[in-house]
């Protein structure tokens, strides 16, 4: 991210405290994910530790440290969702894309495709439980979702069966 | 957790004088004081783990929960955070108690299956078996001893103002290391981290004018070298930052050397002080 970029979004917040969790917000949604040198540079201009920084982008889910494909759904693992399978959504998912993905050392689930044209990723709950299990691709809830409906949902982004 | 009590409670002890009830025998504390430090000085065991002095108590380890007895109802709370006052009522050992210690032992033991400390102190309460799945990492630059109490992020950051390491990731993935587990540029090697640490997790050595810090991703600091005996004594970046607290006069007497020449050094001039000498070859 360029500075200015960033200068710009820590000039949104002018609260001297809880700031931090806005900025990084504004920075995970304009890249899709939280650059290193971007954290660093952050870390700098508000002088906050990168220590601090770093827990509390480890903390959520909401962030990423890692760079994510062109569109990215999160399925929703949350209690009600699982319960109404999401968890068969997500293996569907996962033989549509041809990927294969497992929770990482830091407890995160974050996968892109080989084309990087996706990435998968897993959320606790978007509070859309009655329609559960939903997902979300780039922002847009899908709820009701099931391994049958997907091939349909996935083709608005581009996806064709192999 | 803590209940609202503030630090200021903490910070400017009041010296009133109370008597607390502690398993029905009375004892006397000021106002105002760690519930757990006047069980400490007057012998009776409570176990805790991340109880340190110089740090406001925050009951993180939940070891120290004792029953205060209120209006015949008796209700559990850390000890740590809580203050005399008078007619405090507490028990220690009540069935309640020990069920709940109990089953914490339990989880320690699950959580820091290596820990000496955890296993000496839980069998001490009898608990040498645990029935939850036991965290196995042979990769742990903690040893499989860290219990997550974050004593050392808080030295690090509010005592030392390194910031050095803090908690990464979150529920059972939890661990304490230096951001992207790389070697910290904020660490002084001050080693106050593995001081304060309970369970002695913290894992650190001096090596030649070194010192690794093995727990935090190998973060190496140099260390300073005694221009008189030319034992390595500190770190470079702790004794510059304590120089520069230092008046100059003093500071030019004490720099550079390590704690047995600073005392002969200062002792010398003294006493050539005292007897007249000349203080010049001191």
């Amino acid at each position: 991210m360029e500075e200015k970029t960033l200068e710009e979004i820590i000039a949104r917040y002018d609260s001297p405290t809880g700031k931090v969790l806005g900025i990084l917000g504004d920075i995970q949604r304009s890249e899709g994910y939280i650059p290193r040198e971007t954290l660093e540079m952050l870390s700098v201009k508000i002088d906050v530790r990168i220590s601090q920084l770093y827990s509390i982008v480890t903390f959520y889910s909401f962030f990423s440290l890692k760079p994510v494909g062109e569109h990215v759904i999160t399925i929703c693992m949350g209690t009600a969702c699982h319960v109404r399978g999401a968890v068969g959504v997500l293996d569907a998912l996962e033989s549509l894309l041809d990927i294969h993905g497992d929770t990482t050392e830091d407890g995160k689930f974050s996968v892109t495709t080989k084309d990087n044209k996706f990435t998968v990723e897993i959320a606790r709950c978007f509070g859309a439980c009655s329609m559960a299990p939903v997902l979300q691709i780039d922002g847009t809830l899908y709820g009701y979702a099931n391994p049958d409906t997907l091939p349909a949902i996935l083709e608005q982004y581009g996806w064709r069966a192999a | 957790m803590t209940q609202g009590k503030t630090g200021t409670e903490l910070a400017e002890p009041p010296k009133k004088p109370v008597t607390v009830s502690i398993n029905g025998n009375a004892y006397r504390a000021d106002e105002g004081e760690c519930l757990l430090t006047v069980a400490e000085r007057v012998k009776i065991p409570i176990p805790h783990f991340c109880f340190e002095q110089s740090l406001e108590p925050y009951g993180a380890c939940r070891l120290c929960m004792v029953g205060v007895v209120h209006h015949g109802k008796t209700v559990m709370e850390t000890a740590c955070t809580l203050r005399a006052k008078e007619g405090l009522t507490v028990l220690t050992d009540t069935p309640d108690i020990v069920k709940y210690r109990t089953i914490l032992f339990e989880l320690y033991l699950a959580e820091a299956p290596k820990s000496a400390v955890v296993k000496e102190m839980a069998a001490r309460y009898g608990v040498t078996k645990t029935r939850f799945l036991r965290r196995v990492d042979t990769g742990d630059p903690l040893g499989g001893a860290c219990i997550l109490c974050g004593l050392c992020v808080r030295v690090c950051n509010e005592i030392m103002g390194a910031g050095a390491i803090n908690f990464i990731n979150r529920g059972p993935y939890t661990v304490v290391n230096t951001p992207f587990t790389e070697p910290s540029r904020d660490c002084y090697g001050c080693g106050a981290c593995a001081a304060v640490c309970p369970t002695h997790a913290v894992s650190l050595e001096d090596r030649g004018g070194e010192r690794i810090l093995h727990s935090w991703s190998e973060t190496k600091v140099p260390l300073s070298q005694c221009v008189s005996c030319g034992k390595y004594f500190a770190p470079a970046a702790l004794e510059k930052s304590v120089l520069s607290r230092i008046e100059p006069p003093l500071r030019d007497d004490l720099e550079g050397l390590c704690p047995a020449c600073r005392a002969k050094k200062l002792a010398k001039k003294e006493i050539l002080a005292a007897t007249g000498g000349d203080p010049g070859d001191a």
